[in-house]
């Protein structure tokens, strides 16, 4: 039978395994392989040379593993101190404006004068405006500049001079 | 009723001869094959450990079988042999990462075939046949005597054309059929191991591999039909 059937054709390309390179290929073939791993390495910069280094000591070391927890440590500390800042960095414009009315105001006793019958802490205060913003403004408007020329108050000079 | 039974005693004892020295041969093949993987694992974990003659080890045990691998689908010395020293440096410096969910075998496999399949696609067909010299020892193969004993095409072409032939009719097979004709016929793998290399189903592989036997049928029918050209 001159037709080349399947089985005929798997035999064919059996006998493929014959061909083989020159003698000795196999076994120059290693040294050849070093050297082209010297021929890459002396290519490659210097810096990624270091980088290979460094990755290879901490793969020996299994840094990963052992960084995990701390790190996740770490994480979760940032996270909270961010997350803390935040809160706490809010403006408080309520509170602002609360504070803001007492500023103007000034104390004064139900009489008009202070009487040491009452208690300190039964006394009753009330509050009256010193002056109301346009009065202030155009007091500040009429009066000429004062100038402040001293800025130590009389009561720190010192009461006996030598 | 169990149709064994209904089998004549003669026949019964060939089929449980045959299935036992089936079995017997496929536990050999399986214990060797573990012995393989065993050994391989401990040569990957010291090379894994900084040891750089354990993977010389390992190039020194699989050069062979792959040169054969890369040469079939390239049909070229000088390309096989550039090829093969990238695959094992590119195994050398992946090896950190290989965590032997396969087996080294089909791992360095994988790269080599991967590596060749590109290769061959940035080559497309600009190459020439640079074939090595069949082996004086294929005068004394069984098959090869079987084949110049009843086919005549063989029987009347002399080895180096022969040679040529064949080599021109896989050149004209896909890289991807030439891929798995390489590993299936020549490097005797099962079609179990030829998917999980090339990362496709047992399916696709057995169908590519009749496309493949089909092509080839019509390209040697010349030969057959001419057999000195």
């Amino acid at each position: 039978m001159d037709e080349f059937d399947e089985n005929e054709i798997a035999k064919l390309l059996r006998l493929k395994r014959y061909e083989q390179p020159r003698p000795g290929y196999f076994d120059n073939f290693l040294h050849e392989f070093h050297r082209r791993q010297r021929d890459e390495l002396l290519r490659q910069p210097l810096w990624r040379i270091c980088l290979e280094r460094t990755h290879d000591f901490m793969f020996r070391l299994n840094v990963p593993s052992l960084t995990s927890y701390p790190a996740a440590i770490a994480a979760v500390l940032i996270c909270a101190a961010v997350i803390s800042l935040r809160i706490y960095q809010e403006p408080e414009i309520a509170r602002v404006a609360v504070r803001s009315r007492p500023a103007l105001s000034a104390t004064t006793n139900a009489e008009g004068e202070w009487t040491l019958a009452s208690p300190v802490a039964t006394r009753v205060f009330t509050t009256r405006s010193l002056r109301n913003s346009s009065e202030s403004a155009r007091a500040h408007r009429a009066a000429p500049p004062r100038y402040v020329l001293d800025s130590v108050p009389v009561s720190y000079e010192p009461t006996f001079k030598f | 009723m169990n149709p064994s039974v209904a089998l004549p005693p003669a026949r019964r004892l060939t089929d449980l001869l045959s299935s036992g020295l089936d079995a017997r041969a496929k536990s050999k093949r399986e214990a060797m094959k573990q012995a393989r993987k065993d050994e391989d694992q401990e040569l990957v974990a010291r090379t894994q450990s900084g040891d750089a003659a354990a993977f010389d080890q390992l190039v020194v045990k699989y050069t062979p079988r792959l040169y054969g691998l890369v040469y079939n689908m390239t049909s070229n010395h000088e390309d096989t042999n550039d090829l093969l020293q990238d695959v094992f440096s590119k195994a050398y410096k992946a090896i950190r990462g290989f965590r032997g969910k396969s087996s080294f075998y089909t791992w360095i496999h994988s790269i080599a075939v991967n590596m060749t399949l590109n290769f061959l696609k940035k080559r497309g067909r600009r190459f020439h046949l640079s074939l090595d010299d069949v082996d004086s020892s294929i005068q004394n193969d069984k098959e090869f005597l079987e084949l110049t004993a009843t086919s005549s095409p063989v029987r009347e072409a002399d080895l180096s054309e022969l040679q040529r032939r064949l080599n021109e009719a896989m050149m004209k097979l896909s890289d991807e059929h030439r891929a798995v004709v390489t590993m299936f016929h020549i490097q005797g793998m099962p079609h179990a191991e030829i998917s999980k290399i090339l990362r496709v189903s047992e399916g696709t592989v057995r169908s590519r591999l009749f496309y493949a036997n089909r092509q080839l049928q019509n390209y040697l029918d010349e030969f057959r039909k001419n057999p000195v050209a």
